[in-house]
């Protein structure tokens, strides 16, 4: 079995023959932002997901207007290959990635293994911040197809529908939220979404290399949970960020039609009056 | 009260930067994050960890025979930025005394405006590793 859809997923290889071709513009997204400046693949972009697709008052992404600004500048037409790629086995570059087809981009691909399997096959990262020429990007109006609100997640639910909880078995417990020193870390309550199943983001990704597991591998591992291809499936972490790597396993290495992303994760949910939370 | 004046100077001269001298300063820190000593290494089971950052970190603090604190990380150099912060910690309180350790604020990084630079979750992580040097050093005593 080979994954749903291979196109969107190259391995470093396909990376380091397409450095000049004008076609693909690459970039990295990290959970540690001064990662890009210390090194990175040469020519690629930085987008931080924190201060470059944020909205920058309210809880949200940057507007669509905002959207078209970021990719101009980035040299990105609608027509180019954007190829994600970045720390903690691609978290944030998966997170990145859903952002842009938030707002429509479809040729997205992520790097398999991310920087550390660049970083393992010592291929070059340099310190160079280039620059590209100016486009004038046009963005899609907002697919909500892939991002779930609360109201839709309560209904989720209250339907017994497959609700996926990606987060650490400690955060699924409820052990985990008030840490010590932390009063105004994510969530006044700890537990889970009602019906929710606890399956860790990284279990989807081999430790030693970051690569994703293969498909057979992948499938037995949401399928045992009854997470399946003909259901509405709604995965959610703490912000959004390591839901986005489920969403992408989901939607592109096995394929499963609808699957979305709830951003707000715990720490809306876990904050939210009067929503239902188990333990 | 008042901050050791290392860790003052700190917070004053970040307090006066852009958010791309920030970040720029910051790169600067983790690049000149000490080395953990031979002694430590291997001996983790020994350093205190400190679980709010999502970055593997540890740390440890030793009484030098004047009472004043020296503090050793352990960081992965994967992790820059929280190497760069935890160097300013480092740089700010290395050899205080306990008292003045412990009499650092767990707000005192507000006037450097890192919110700018860095996401809430980091400044987490950043107050929790104060919070563990001040345990560490408290622990120091006693050995």
């Amino acid at each position: 079995m080979s994954y749903a859809r291979p196109e969107n997923l190259v391995e470093t290889d396909w990376v380091a023959e397409h450095l000049n071709d004008a076609s693909v513009r690459i970039i990295e997204s990290d959970e540690d932002p001064l990662l890009y400046a210390v090194g990175h693949i040469p020519g690629a972009a930085q987008v931080d997901w924190f201060s470059a697709l944020q909205h920058p008052l309210r809880r949200d992404f940057l507007t669509r207007e905002k959207f078209e600004e970021t990719l101009s500048s980035l040299g990105i037409a609608n027509d180019t290959t954007v190829v994600f790629y970045g720390d903690k086995s691609n978290w944030f570059a998966c997170y990145a990635l859903w952002l842009f087809q938030y707002y429509g981009h479809q040729n997205v691909r992520i790097m398999n293994g991310g920087r550390l399997k660049w970083e393992k096959e010592n291929r070059p990262l340099v310190k160079e911040i280039p620059s590209y020429g100016k486009t004038t990007y046009h963005a899609k109006e907002a697919d909500q197809s892939i991002r779930a609100f609360r109201d839709e997640v309560l209904k989720q639910s209250n339907a017994k529908k497959p609700l996926v909880d990606v987060r650490s078995p400690k955060e699924y417990s409820g052990e985990l939220i008030s840490m010590p020193n932390y009063p105004q870390e994510g969530a006044t309550r700890g537990g889970h979404i009602p019906g929710a199943v606890s399956i860790p983001w990284a279990t989807a990704v081999n430790e030693a290399d970051s690569t994703f597991k293969t498909p057979d591998e992948l499938r037995a591992l949401y399928e045992g949970k009854n997470i399946k291809a003909d259901g509405e499936v709604i995965a959610y972490c703490r912000i959004g960020e390591r839901s986005s790597l489920t969403w992408f396993v989901l939607k592109y290495l096995l394929g499963y039609p609808n699957v979305k992303n709830y951003d707000g994760s715990w720490t809306e949910w876990g904050n939210l009056v009067d929503a239902p939370i188990e333990k | 009260m008042s901050l050791p004046p290392n860790l003052q100077e700190i917070v004053d001269d970040f307090a006066s930067m852009t958010r791309e001298e920030k970040l720029e300063t910051l790169i600067g820190y983790a690049e000149s994050f000490p080395p953990l000593p031979e002694r430590y290494k291997e001996q983790r089971e020994h350093m205190e960890a400190v679980p709010e950052c999502m970055t593997p970190v540890f740390l440890v603090a030793e009484k030098q025979p004047d009472e004043t604190i020296l503090f050793y990380f352990d960081i992965p150099p994967q992790s820059p930025t929280v190497r760069g912060l935890a160097s300013i910690l480092h740089d700010g309180l290395n050899g205080s005394t306990l008292g003045e350790i412990l009499s650092v604020p767990a707000d005192f990084y507000l006037p450097m405006n890192l919110q700018e630079a860095v996401s809430q979750q980091r400044l987490n992580g950043f107050m929790g590793t104060l919070a563990h040097m001040k345990h560490a050093a408290v622990h120091a005593q006693s050995v």
